[in-house]
């Protein structure tokens, strides 16, 4: 079964049309679905999110990095594309930043990874 | 609690504390002209320092990591010895001018071969191994490891100087504002996010985007504003102006507004990773000098082209890199602390998408300032009293040119 197969958690079925679509594997594919998206498309996704943020947040914070099942991966992601579209739906109305500048002339050079633990300061990277 | 409720506007007359800087409009001729840009290549960019990096990236002796000096066209090699020290070196193998190592970052046994033609250089730089020595005709190892580069570490972050001798050492660049900031803990923010544009814009417009907040209001409504400038600051003013020598700080006042709604998620699930905070702790004294309780953030800047972003519990370091009179590569890393649970990695991604979004608000003035520039439509730059900044780099970049410029005239 591949990670996508996996949907989601329990009780999470409502956001399982989200799935795979909405599910990137890191922030530059998240902010080219935003790109690449219309706002109304931001919208509705965003408005089906939302109200589920806290119980989806309940969930996130029971599962550790570096030991997530994939559907609490693919729930994460849902959630790290949430807060990719947070500014379009509600600082601009807009997938592009106010004043318009060409988001595509980022380039990122360094990510954090959406799953893996993380060290603490003063353990090794 | 009730100065919490009616928080003070901030006052004018920061300008004035600084005579020296005057108050009239400015030239702009520094913000385009080539001749210009030339001479602060040698005069303000070339003795200066560079962050390239972090110790955290290089934990053991062998790790390693390669980056760029885009304004010099340098690559660079940086890594960990057996003795423990931070080596820094040109990343050119002394054969041909390939680069030594070719990976972005890794770990080595001791040895980095060239794939070329295979020369290999210890940790300390040492040329080690010539493929097929005796076909050369008398190379002298020892002369021929790779060059150094002056490298420094600051509270955990790798410097490089690019000039041959830096005429001021990391400490003495530093300066005041480096020792009145180096006890914050910067280095518990272990996750980093980094990104890069190009602008087609002067590297000091890129400086001046975020050195003042009398444009917050207006180009950033419904992003920085609304706390920026919340109750009892209608105009966005800032708490206060720091300069020391070169290098300033601005403090940033803030009354906490309503959040948006996926900021509201953000902040109560995974606080630690985010933009916002109460008074000041136990910061060291560059760091909200003011103590004012409505302090947010300082943006902390090392003339000429660093500068950090810095909040209770998260920071962003801006890096400006000129690529002439009218081009720049602006990097952003935002430093947080590292998230144990899925729901506090939702809360960093939240603050790396606010950062990136909320500066790259400002790209597309920054092109527009410098067309007007470049076309000569705008000859003067008139400075707010909160603009002082933008004044005082004004101010360093002129006395600089013109002290390189009698130093031209005697040599």
């Amino acid at each position: 079964m591949s990670e996508t197969d996996a949907r989601l958690p329990d009780g999470f079925a409502d956001l399982e049309r989200f799935v795979p679509e909405w599910v990137c594997p890191d922030a530059v594919a998240r902010m080219a679905k935003r790109q690449s998206s219309t706002i109304e498309t931001l919208r509705e996704f965003y408005d089906t999110m939302l109200p589920r943020g806290e119980a989806v947040l309940g969930c996130l914070r029971e599962h550790q990095l570096g030991d997530l099942t994939p559907p609490v991966e693919n729930l994460l992601r849902l959630m790290l594309m949430l807060a990719e579209v947070a500014p379009a739906v509600e600082w601009y109305g807009d997938p592009r930043v106010y004043d318009g500048f060409p988001v595509e002339r980022v380039r990122y050079l360094r990510q954090i990874s959406d799953t893996d633990a993380q060290p603490l300061a003063g353990e090794a990277a | 609690m009730n100065e919490m409720a009616k928080p003070p506007v901030p006052d004018l007359g920061l300008t004035e504390r600084y005579p020296d800087i005057g108050r009239g409009p400015v030239d702009t001729a520094i913000y385009h002209e080539p001749a210009v840009y030339a001479k602060e290549l040698e005069a303000i960019l070339r003795p200066s320092w560079y962050m390239i990096g972090r110790v955290e990236q290089i934990p053991r002796a062998g790790d390693f990591f390669t980056c760029d000096l885009p304004t010099f066209g340098y690559e660079l090699l940086i890594c960990r010895d057996r003795q423990g020290d931070v080596n820094g070196f040109h990343n050119v193998c002394t054969h041909r001018g390939n680069v030594a190592e070719h990976r972005p970052d890794g770990h080595s046994a001791g040895l980095f071969t060239c794939r070329f033609h295979g020369w290999s250089f210890d940790l300390e730089g040492n040329l080690k191994r010539i493929r097929d020595e005796e076909g050369f005709f008398g190379c002298d190892k020892k002369k021929m490891g790779l060059r150094r580069i002056a490298t420094g570490v600051w509270q955990g972050f790798i410097f490089v100087c690019p000039a041959e001798e830096p005429p001021q050492s990391l400490e003495e660049w530093l300066g005041e504002q480096g020792a009145d900031t180096a006890d914050y803990p910067w280095g518990q923010c272990t996750q980093s996010y980094q990104w890069e544009c190009e602008i087609a814009c002067n590297w000091k417009l890129v400086n001046d985007s975020p050195a003042e907040v009398y444009h917050i209001p207006v180009l950033h409504p419904n992003s920085a504003a609304p706390t920026m400038m919340a109750s009892g600051n209608p105009m966005g003013r800032l708490l206060d102006v720091r300069i020391r020598g070169n290098h300033r700080t601005n403090s940033h006042y803030s009354v906490a507004g309503e959040p948006k709604p996926v900021q509201k998620l953000a902040y109560f699930h995974a606080a630690a990773a985010q933009n916002v905070s109460g008074a000041a702790r136990d910061y060291p004294p560059g760091i909200n000098p003011t103590r004012s309780p409505f302090w947010t953030v300082d943006l902390i800047m090392f003339f000429p082209t660093l500068s950090f972003t810095l909040s209770a519990g998260m920071y962003t370091a801006h890096q400006v890199w000129p690529l002439g009179p009218n081009r720049s590569l602006y990097r952003q890393r935002v430093f947080v602390q590292p998230a144990r649970t899925a729901a506090e990695r939702f809360g960093q991604e939240n603050t790396m998408v606010e950062f990136r979004d909320v500066v790259m608000e400002d790209f597309s003035t920054l092109e527009r300032i410098q067309r007007a520039l470049d076309s000569g439509q705008i000859r003067e730059f008139h400075y707010h009293d909160h603009e002082l900044a933008l004044r005082h780099q004004h101010h360093v970049v002129t006395e600089i040119l013109a002290a390189y410029d009698r130093d031209q005239a005697v040599a």
